[in-house]
């Protein structure tokens, strides 16, 4: 649905475009230029691309009537959307520099993705969450949970980054202008105890759903969402105790958010596998007729 | 109504081209700076003008009634205040005038002109002798447009530009360094073996950063009971070293010493007990006092004498490059209020 004489894609795809743009501005002023791109600035930059889309996501949310989240398309959107609002939302508090340029890479190579990938934004979507607002509140709390494990990953790789520096004494590239490594070591314990949180809580609404009609969910899906949640309270328990060092649990939260990334997959073989029963039905019912 | 026009010029006597020696002669105190004012208002040409005097440079900045000769005039006011013969301060004294003498002032507060370029402390100086020139009534519309206009620009080279970043002295880079591993150093314990020059600095550096807590170490127990009375910290033994490095977040070593006093097994046995602290070491003992392969315990880092040095090296070679963008910008800016300067008339 057109909205302001765009479709919602298109304004996406202008939202992909400044994303990109505050990535290659940022990388550019650090490396090239050797100059701290200011906190506002990418934060005006950034916060410019996620109001676009927002715009595009609000317009298909009205042209179906409900949260975008119908296929792998709208998934990773939502994704980008919610690690993009982490940023802008909650990143000041952590002012950490560079992460709002770490945060428009991940944006624009996930949205990205999303645009290029044939069969992504298949036309043959059907609501993956069912028709009540619980359950869809259920997709999008996970999804999130899913954006600020994404910052997490961002975080992580600044993490390695800085502490590779630091072992190599190269003090050129990103180093001068990334936080030290403990206070990047503090925020992966903060984000990933509020992912962990955010994602506890979507599951917790799913069950009740789930325990109602079993049959509902898909095994794959179950299994692989419920792994990515024991995997992240093994990460968050191992950390809260200090059993595993900070580089370490860096290296790891790469890896499980890599794992969630193709976790989402079996959610959309959900989809499918739906549209597919409800395609057999409707003609089973249309040969009777 | 005066036909006269003034002119706006900055005499300066600095380091770039007049020695040490001959620079002790220009310099003067707070005293001496209130008379220089008197000594110049009292010429009544000289309607406005501002004294800079650090240990680098001695500087006039003034309006001045264009209708003598204002280089001349300078001079010979200079030579009546210092008793110094014309002649000298001829050879001695640079004179920019208008639009150059605002970018000398721009590069001069941003560290352009510093003889260790890019240092910070000059833009301090130069506002210290701002404030002095408006407390003696000195300062007029001109050099309060000058100076305010001329410090925001050497802010925004020092902001946009590589000029000031980047230590360039050890100690500092050692303190740098360990503001990249740590964040907040108020939070961290530093253990200093030896009581040399070097480590005196450093703990200064480490201070001013906001470290508290220090622990001294020597061969001799009480010269590490004095020296930590001197520099503020405890006196830590040697032999209890192993206990030492599970405590302390930051070692400099710099103790005398023909074998490394840190080992590897030493290192190794402490970070087990340092609940993913991060440990660094900074190694400036000659030979060694830390053995080399320590950093290859996960979470420890160990920096040496050659490794801060070539940093140091590195920052000062990025601070050159950038004096070349940094001295353009000043051209751009002055120029911009060189331009307004004329429009407000402010200057006939």
């Amino acid at each position: 649905m057109p909205l302001f004489g765009l479709e919602d894609r298109h304004w996406i795809i202008i939202a992909t475009v400044v994303y990109a743009t505050a990535f290659f501005l940022g990388t550019y002023s650090a490396l090239k230029l050797r100059r701290k791109t200011g906190r506002p600035y990418m934060l005006s930059f950034v916060s410019f691309g996620w109001i676009l889309q927002t715009i595009g996501l609000y317009a298909r949310g009205l042209q179906y009537g409900g949260c975008p989240l119908a296929n792998n398309f709208e998934l990773a959107q939502f994704m980008v959307w919610s690690a993009t609002a982490i940023y802008i939302f909650v990143g000041p508090a952590f002012r950490v520099s560079l992460l709002g340029v770490f945060t428009s890479a991940f944006s624009a190579f996930v949205s990205a993705i999303s645009l290029i990938a044939s069969g992504w934004d298949s036309d043959d979507r059907t609501p993956i969450f069912g028709d009540t607002p619980w359950i869809e509140t259920h997709a999008a709390l996970a999804l999130f949970s899913y954006g600020v494990f994404g910052v997490l990953t961002l975080t992580s790789i600044m993490y390695l980054l800085q502490s590779r520096s630091l072992k190599k004494k190269s003090v050129r590239g990103f180093f001068p202008y990334l936080p030290s490594i403990v206070e990047l070591s503090q925020i992966n314990t903060r984000l990933l105890t509020i992912g962990f949180i955010i994602l506890s809580l979507s599951l917790g609404i799913g069950s009740v759903y789930w325990a109602q009609d079993i049959e509902s969910v898909l095994n794959a899906k179950l299994y692989a969402t419920v792994g990515v949640w024991i995997l992240y309270g093994i990460l968050l328990i191992i950390r809260l105790r200090k059993m595993i060092a900070a580089k370490l649990f860096a290296q790891f939260a790469i890896i499980v958010f890599t794992l969630a990334l193709l976790s989402l997959g079996f959610v959309s073989d959900e989809e499918k596998s739906q549209s597919n029963e409800e395609k057999s039905v409707s003609s089973i019912v249309h040969e009777r007729e | 109504m005066s036909e006269s026009s003034d002119a706006f010029l900055v005499i300066s006597i600095n380091h770039e081209s007049v020695p040490l020696k001959e620079r002790e002669r220009y310099s003067i105190d707070g005293d001496k700076v209130a008379s220089l004012y008197q000594h110049l208002g009292d010429s009544g040409v000289t309607s406005e003008s501002l004294v800079l005097s650090t240990c680098n440079r001695f500087e006039l900045y003034a309006k001045i009634d264009q209708s003598i000769n204002t280089h001349d005039f300078l001079v010979d006011e200079l030579s009546g205040f210092y008793g110094i013969d014309k002649f000298q301060i001829h050879q001695h004294a640079h004179v920019r005038e208008g639009r150059e003498a605002i970018q000398h002032l721009i590069e001069v507060s941003a560290g352009l002109r510093s003889q260790i370029a890019g240092e910070a402390e000059i833009f301090g100086q130069v506002k210290a002798a701002y404030a002095d020139c408006q407390r003696l009534r000195s300062a007029g519309k001109l050099i309060n447009r000058v100076f305010q206009k001329g410090f925001q620009a050497a802010k925004m080279i020092r902001h946009s530009t590589p000029i000031g970043e980047g230590q360039i002295n050890i100690s500092n880079v050692a303190v740098d360094l360990s503001a990249k591993i740590y964040g907040n150093l108020s939070r961290t314990k530093a253990l200093v073996l030896g009581t040399g020059e070097i480590g005196e600095k450093t703990v200064k550096a480490l201070r001013s950063r906001g470290t508290e807590n220090f622990g001294i170490v020597s061969r001799n127990q009480e010269r590490a009971i004095e020296v930590a009375s001197d520099w503020g910290g405890k006196a830590e033994s040697l032999d209890q070293l192993g206990n030492h490095l599970a405590r302390y977040d930051i070692i400099l070593a710099s103790i005398g010493s023909e074998e490394a006093v840190i080992t590897y097994e030493l290192v190794k046995q402490a970070n087990y007990q340092r609940d993913d602290r991060p440990l660094f070491l900074i190694d400036l003992g000659m030979p060694r006092n830390i053995e080399a392969g320590c950093d290859n315990v996960e979470n420890v880092f160990l920096y040496n004498l050659d490794d801060l040095a070539r940093i140091a090296d590195e920052n000062l070679a990025e601070r050159k490059k950038a004096i070349a963008v940094s001295r353009e910008i000043a051209a751009e800016r002055s120029e911009t209020i060189w331009k307004a300067i004329k429009k407000r008339g402010l200057i006939q």
